[in-house]
């Protein structure tokens, strides 16, 4: 099926190159035709590119007809990515280029309105044939439709259900932007308003019978804070689910989403006793604590005793983790309370004016082995999270002892200023006094 | 007798220092004036300037990517680094207010009169060269700041009638300021300029010693040179040293933020302090007066009257009174300019 594709492109070409070059003399004098290209060959020359345009016989037509259903496309197309590489009219919907009349539309295999079902074929045409993309682009990834059609969205389309998205909904039709443009609807910075296009409406998605404030929640997650930001890291919708496979994240694989990103905490949450415990109760790692859209930013969620600690949503009565628990609360504090002591004397010492070149390094250090403490958690060991806890108090310690030796160096150089003073005063009298003395020695002797 | 029956030291004996200084206690000086020690205030304020010069040299780095990064180093590494950098900077400033400060003693005592001619013109250089050692100086941190006084000062100097534009090309070491002006900036100041001004300190104080009795009789009271003089002069250097340690210990001098020239010159932008009265005249003139470029007439006009100071012992052979009245009217002009700049 794929092969008729490709010689069809490849026929028209041919064709319309041909044609081009025998209507190049009337192009002219014909009604004024919007931009639009009929090629597909990578070996034509973009000085052949005008003629090429003109040539687009279904532009030709299509944009004078009055239904603006017919018309609209042409102008679609001109912004497209396909107009870009040459792709044609008839790439898609096929006829016979050949043609420059309505005769084109009566050729074998000729595709007015593809079906929402056959959509996806339609572009895997193209997009699945690596020996064909490899002309166009040689770094797109031809496996979308592959993906696609393992993803529920593609199992539920391909079963023939119309409001389960097929390529289309997503990409556009006849405007279909390259994903790297920031204009295109699936590029970073937009994907995760189109997916909550489908997935925040909750007429739409009655039928599945699931929610629908997954987007509002992602949004004031600390995910969705950071992409706000700018964060190019920050992951939108695609970048826990996927694009074209997405499939929602069972308790048994949603670890490993997170993992991708979260690699040291994953493999330190695998060490403890948690990972068995949740296994066994069949709750989904990370989420428990962390929950999943909403995900809050580390430094709000509390280990400890207290009511409005995470520990305790879980464990109300149970005395081993509650005690573990608390032991961690007490080292995170202490870590915590160091670590501020720390940055409190760094900067005072900038209050008081003194220069210490190496300080903001030392606070990086400090900051990192703060950040490091956080993996920690995972384990649930007080003892490991002891060792992380002395490399804040050593980094801690090393900003404070530029402090130190600063305000040490500070207190040497007042100590020199007070004795040169005192030097200077001792060396002003006694100048001073030999003035005075030589005066009165020349007066005694003058009579 | 006189040379037997002194009490002669065993080392002054042998060094030859009686008869070194044999002249100076027969030269007699009037004991009245603290500005008579200023002369003697900024030579040791040049010595210090060496002394913590050369100790800069040793970590600052002449390249527009590394000069303020190597300052920054001195100031924040470097063991009393930033001390040194401090004295360094306020040494300039009382040197440039010190060299001034003297100028207008010579003026207000009229002793650039008839026949020390030589030793105002010595002086005129020397005052010259210590402007530009402290202009250079100001450039080498490479810090916004300094990038554009380097921009604000050179600019200034186009105003200066028949040399403006070769002066405005020369202090930038081209059309702008750029890695040549830094570069330039650091020869002058490191090599250039301390070895003319040594050299023309020799021809001061040469000529200084030259002066002959008879024609200029000491009024009031009188003290021999040495040692009198001299202990005096020692003590007020104690002075200026407790004054620089004092200003270098607790007023750091700031070193701001890195050179970037894409930033805008800000509106508020001024040369160092010594060279604000120019700026005002230069800035507050219209760009019209009378026909002629505002700016360059009354630039001109300030011009010929530094070149009149400068011809004041041919001009003013007798020591008028109303000369010193004249200096102290523009020393109260140049003032009131340099206030109303900063304002």
């Amino acid at each position: 099926m794929r092969s008729p594709n490709r010689n069809a492109i490849r026929l028209s070409v041919i064709a319309l190159a041909l044609a081009a070059l025998a209507r190049q003399p009337d192009a002219a004098a014909g009604p004024p035709v919007p931009a639009a290209s009929a090629s597909a060959s990578p070996a034509s020359s973009r000085a052949l590119t005008p003629p090429l345009e003109s040539a687009n016989t279904c532009v030709t037509c299509h944009a004078g007809l009055a239904d603006p259903k017919l018309r609209a496309p042409t102008t679609e197309y001109s912004s497209s990515v396909h107009r870009d590489d040459r792709i044609g009219c008839v790439g898609c919907h096929k006829g016979d280029p050949r043609d420059p009349t309505a005769g084109a539309h009566r050729a074998a295999g000729f595709l007015p309105h593809p079906s929402h079902a056959e959509i996806a074929g339609v572009c895997g045409g193209c997009h699945s044939d690596a020996g064909f993309m490899r002309h166009i682009n040689a770094r797109l990834p031809v496996g979308q439709q592959a993906l696609f059609n393992l993803s529920l969205h593609g199992k539920l389309s391909g079963a023939g259900d119309t409001m389960a998205p097929t390529c289309s909904v997503c990409h556009g039709r006849h405007e279909i932007l390259p994903a790297a443009s920031p204009k295109a609807p699936v590029n970073r910075l937009n994907v995760a308003k189109l997916c909550a296009g489908c997935h925040a409406d909750p007429k739409h998605m009655a039928p599945y019978q699931i929610r629908t404030d997954q987007f509002a929640k992602w949004e004031r997650s600390v995910h969705g804070e950071a992409f706000k930001k700018g964060n190019p890291l920050a992951p939108t919708c695609t970048g826990c689910h996927g694009a074209h496979s997405a499939t929602p994240p069972e308790a048994s694989s949603v670890a490993r989403a997170c993992g991708r990103c979260h690699e040291e905490e994953l493999a330190l949450f695998e060490q403890s006793p948690h990972s068995k415990g949740f296994k066994k109760r069949g709750l989904a790692p990370c989420v428990a604590c962390h929950s999943n859209h909403d995900v809050a930013p580390a430094s709000s969620l509390h280990v400890g005793l207290t009511p409005d600690a995470t520990c305790t949503k879980c464990h109300s009565n149970d005395e081993k983790p509650l005690k573990a628990a608390d032991e961690l609360a007490g080292l995170l504090r202490g870590a915590r309370d160091r670590a501020a002591a720390a940055r409190a004397a760094v900067a005072r010492a900038g209050d008081e004016g003194l220069h210490i070149s190496g300080a903001p390094f030392a606070l990086d250090q400090v900051a990192t082995a703060e950040l490091k403490l956080r993996p920690v958690v995972h384990t649930l060991d007080p003892k490991r999270m002891a060792v992380a806890v002395a490399a804040v108090e050593q980094a801690a310690a090393a900003a404070e002892k530029l402090v130190t030796d600063a305000e040490q160096g500070r207190r040497i150089e007042r100590r020199g200023y007070y004795a040169a003073l005192a030097l200077a005063f001792l060396l002003f009298s006694t100048l001073s006094l030999k003035a005075w003395q030589l005066e009165g020695r020349r007066r005694l002797g003058s009579p | 007798m006189e040379a037997g029956g002194r009490r002669t030291g065993w080392l002054a004996d042998r060094s030859g220092w009686s008869d070194l200084v044999r002249p100076l206690e027969a030269r007699r000086v009037s004991a009245t004036g603290f500005d008579r020690y200023l002369g003697g205030i900024t030579l040791l304020l040049f010595l210090i300037e060496v002394a913590s010069g050369i100790l800069l040299l040793l970590y600052y780095k002449p390249d527009t990517v590394q000069a303020y990064a190597s300052v920054g180093r001195i100031v924040g590494e470097i063991p009393y680094g930033n001390l040194i950098r401090n004295v360094h900077a306020w040494s300039s400033d009382l040197f440039v207010a010190s060299l001034g400060g003297h100028l207008l003693s010579v003026v207000l005592r009229r002793a650039y009169r008839a026949p020390y001619e030589l030793r105002w013109l010595s002086g005129i250089v020397l005052l010259a060269i210590g402007i530009g050692l402290a202009f250079t100086g100001a450039v080498l941190p490479w810090s916004q700041k300094a990038y554009v006084q380097a921009r604000v000062g050179s600019e200034l100097a186009r105003y200066v009638p028949v040399l403006g534009d070769w002066l405005h090309r020369f202090l930038r070491g081209g059309d702008e300021v750029t890695s040549a002006t830094l570069q330039h900036a650091f020869g002058f100041h490191v090599a250039v300029l301390p070895a003319a001004l040594s050299l023309f300190f020799a021809v001061h104080v040469v000529l200084l010693m030259r002066k002959r009795e008879e024609t200029a009789p000491v009024e009031g009271a009188s003290i021999p040179v040495y040692p009198d003089f001299i202990i005096r002069q020692a003590a007020a250097w104690t002075g200026v040293v407790v004054a620089v340690i004092t200003l270098a210990t607790f007023s750091d001098r700031l070193l701001g933020s890195p050179a970037d020239p894409r930033m805008a010159t800000p509106s508020d932008a001024r040369p160092p302090w010594y060279f604000l009265w120019f700026h005002q005249i230069v800035a507050s003139s219209s760009r019209d007066l009378l026909g002629v470029n505002g700016p360059k007439f009354l630039v001109g006009t300030a011009c010929l009257l530094g070149a009149l100071v400068v011809g004041l012992p041919f001009l003013d052979r007798r020591g008028w009174k109303v000369t010193a009245y004249l200096a102290l009217v523009l020393v109260f002009v140049l003032v009131v300019l340099s206030v109303n700049a900063l304002s």
